[in-house]
């Protein structure tokens, strides 16, 4: 029999009305996978991660993690994952290394090796009282926390939050040790970059609706690309305004961007009508695609 | 309940426990202290009758009376509920809405387990304050001549626990059900003072009498437990009170979704 899915929702509902909430969410990430969920500020992801938690319930819809229910089975669930959420808060009177033992002792204990390597790894500050640290040292702990018990699932909401570049590359190293031990890893973002450098499939989410799920090179695929186009003489960004798929186009002398969607085919016959230097094509970023999934005369 | 959240939940609040229990010691001694020199002369005060009710009596001739009215109608009660108020909030709906909780949520402990491991917590704060209040009380009387048996101020410093464990247990059901730390706390606080008069005032007007029996305040001291010793009744009214409001607590916290 084959491992059951690290996660799956079926229509998963929370409404808080008027339109804010998360909307009959269809997902399922498979074991192993490094998972990102994208969307702006209130598109639903950590909703979506406070009700697979059971902090909040769901207005209607069901959820499994590990094959596991989320509404009955969630004590069970809660002892093979780790969590960190969005704006993370410890216990601020408390020493770093006091809220660590904490945790730990919820959990039953952990292995101190593991611990210190990731404190080692992170270089966390555990003699301080948590509210002298910065917003930075503070998610180390938060990051500590969810690894500490080599969960099989890592629920992670903004984990790059306030972290320097240095510690951003150590968590983006761990998250490959992760993955390559068969461990699942969800994480949300908006900072799309962090995504697309660490995972092996998205999702996007827009007004708490599920828009797309799909792996980066499909992404990289639909989105918006750009042109730059460099003429012997000045020609006029009317030109290729209205093409088929051109979405924005900026003249500045000689050189024209062009920004389309789809086949560069009319985009290119229509500058073939003069004469061209050079054509620099600029490589899709999920940028592009956030940008696709999210223009607003876009249906979902 | 889970023993680490006992813990860290105690340990949390100690420091003002400690200093509320050293308070109340050290405003005994000075009771005590000040008794032989000025008790008769302010046991004369001719005090109005519904003061007087409010005040444990307003007997500020004897001993028994003084500390009646300073430690058992007063500090004492004020003080826990106080600590017991306000902790039992801040540990439930301030870590919610502080957003600690739901870190300690996603680990392996059930929501009644981790309400029961904090009203144990605030428990033990109550318990903390009334040996405050029992030792500074034993050598309070000492220093103010004697006249207070050990077992009736033992019964005072029981009654008064109880007392605490009620009012704790109140906030923790209200901070519990709505995850507002404020509300619950000027609920609670509210539902305290308003027992604290009625016990003192409704007995003045015969047809409002019955009111007092409303009152958690009237369980503590409706009798004094330093002439006649410990109100097993009463104990038993605020101890169940108590325990019925903490499973209320742990109901109702499971049933509902986390605020932040």
């Amino acid at each position: 029999m084959s491992a059951p899915p690290a996660i799956a929702t079926s229509r998963l509902s929370k409404d808080y009305g008027s339109g804010r909430g998360l909307f009959e969410l269809d997902l399922e990430v498979r074991q192993g996978e490094v998972f990102g969920f994208l969307g702006p500020n209130g598109a639903g992801k950590s909703t979506t991660m406070r009700l697979l938690m059971g902090l909040i319930k769901p207005t209607s819809g069901s959820a499994q993690i590990l094959g596991l229910e989320i509404g009955n089975e969630s004590l069970a669930i809660r002892r093979r994952l780790g969590f960190l959420p969005g704006d993370l808060a410890l216990y601020p009177k408390l020493t770093g290394r006091v809220n660590l033992d904490y945790l730990a002792e919820l959990r039953g204990g952990v292995d101190p090796r593991v611990r210190d390597s990731l404190i080692e790894r992170f270089d966390a500050d555990l003699g301080r009282p948590v509210r002298e640290l910065s917003t930075g040292n503070r998610q180390k702990l938060g990051l500590i926390q969810a690894f500490m018990h080599e969960p099989e699932l890592l629920i992670l909401d903004e984990p790059i939050a306030g972290l320097d570049p240095l510690v951003q590359q150590s968590f983006h190293a761990l998250l490959g040790e992760v993955s390559a031990q068969g461990r699942t890893v969800f994480l949300s973002s908006h900072t799309l970059s962090e995504v697309e450098r660490v995972t092996h499939r998205v999702a996007i989410l827009r007004r708490g609706r599920l828009v797309v799920v799909d792996s980066i090179e499909n992404l990289r695929a639909v989105a918006l690309q750009h042109l730059e186009i460099e003429f012997d003489e000045p020609v006029g960004a009317q030109e290729f305004r209205g093409l088929h798929g051109v979405t924005d186009v900026k003249a500045d002398g000689r050189t024209v961007t062009v920004t389309f969607e789809g086949s560069a085919d009319a985009v290119v016959k229509a500058a073939a009508a003069h004469q061209v230097r050079a054509i620099r094509p600029r490589e899709a970023d999920l940028e592009d695609v956030f940008l696709r999934y999210y223009r607003p005369e876009r249906p979902v | 309940m889970s023993w680490p959240a006992f813990k860290i939940a105690l340990r949390l609040r100690l420091p003002a426990a400690v200093s509320a229990a050293v308070g109340l010691i050290a405003v005994q001694l000075a009771v005590g202290a000040l008794f032989p020199a000025v008790g008769d002369s302010i046991g004369k005060l001719n005090i109005p009758k519904g003061v007087a009710r409010l005040l444990g009596g307003g007997d500020y001739g004897t001993i028994t009376g003084w500390f009646r009215s300073e430690i058992g109608s007063i500090y004492g009660p004020l003080v826990i509920a106080a600590l017991a108020i306000t902790g039992a909030c801040a540990t439930t709906a301030g870590e919610e809405e502080d957003r600690v909780l739901g870190l300690v949520l996603a680990h392996p402990i059930t929501r009644p387990r981790l309400v029961a491991a904090k009203a144990a917590a605030i428990g033990a704060v109550v318990l903390i304050i009334a040996a405050g209040t029992w030792a500074g009380m034993i050598l309070g009387v000492a220093l103010g001549g004697g006249g207070i048996s050990l077992g009736h101020i033992s019964a005072l410093a029981l009654q008064l626990a109880c007392y605490g464990f009620a009012a704790g247990a109140l906030a923790l059901a209200l901070a519990a059900a709505t995850g507002r730390r404020s509300p619950a706390t000027g609920v609670a606080a509210g539902v305290a003072i308003l027992g604290w008069l009625i016990n003192g005032f409704a007995p003045l007007v015969g047809a409002l009498a019955w009111l007092k029996y409303l009152s958690f305040f009237y369980y503590y001291a409706g009798h004094d437990p330093l002439t006649q010793g410990a109100d097993i009744g009463g104990i038993l009214v605020l101890v169940g009170l108590a325990l019925l409001l903490t499973v209320l607590a742990m109901a109702s916290v499971e049933r509902r979704d986390l605020l932040a």
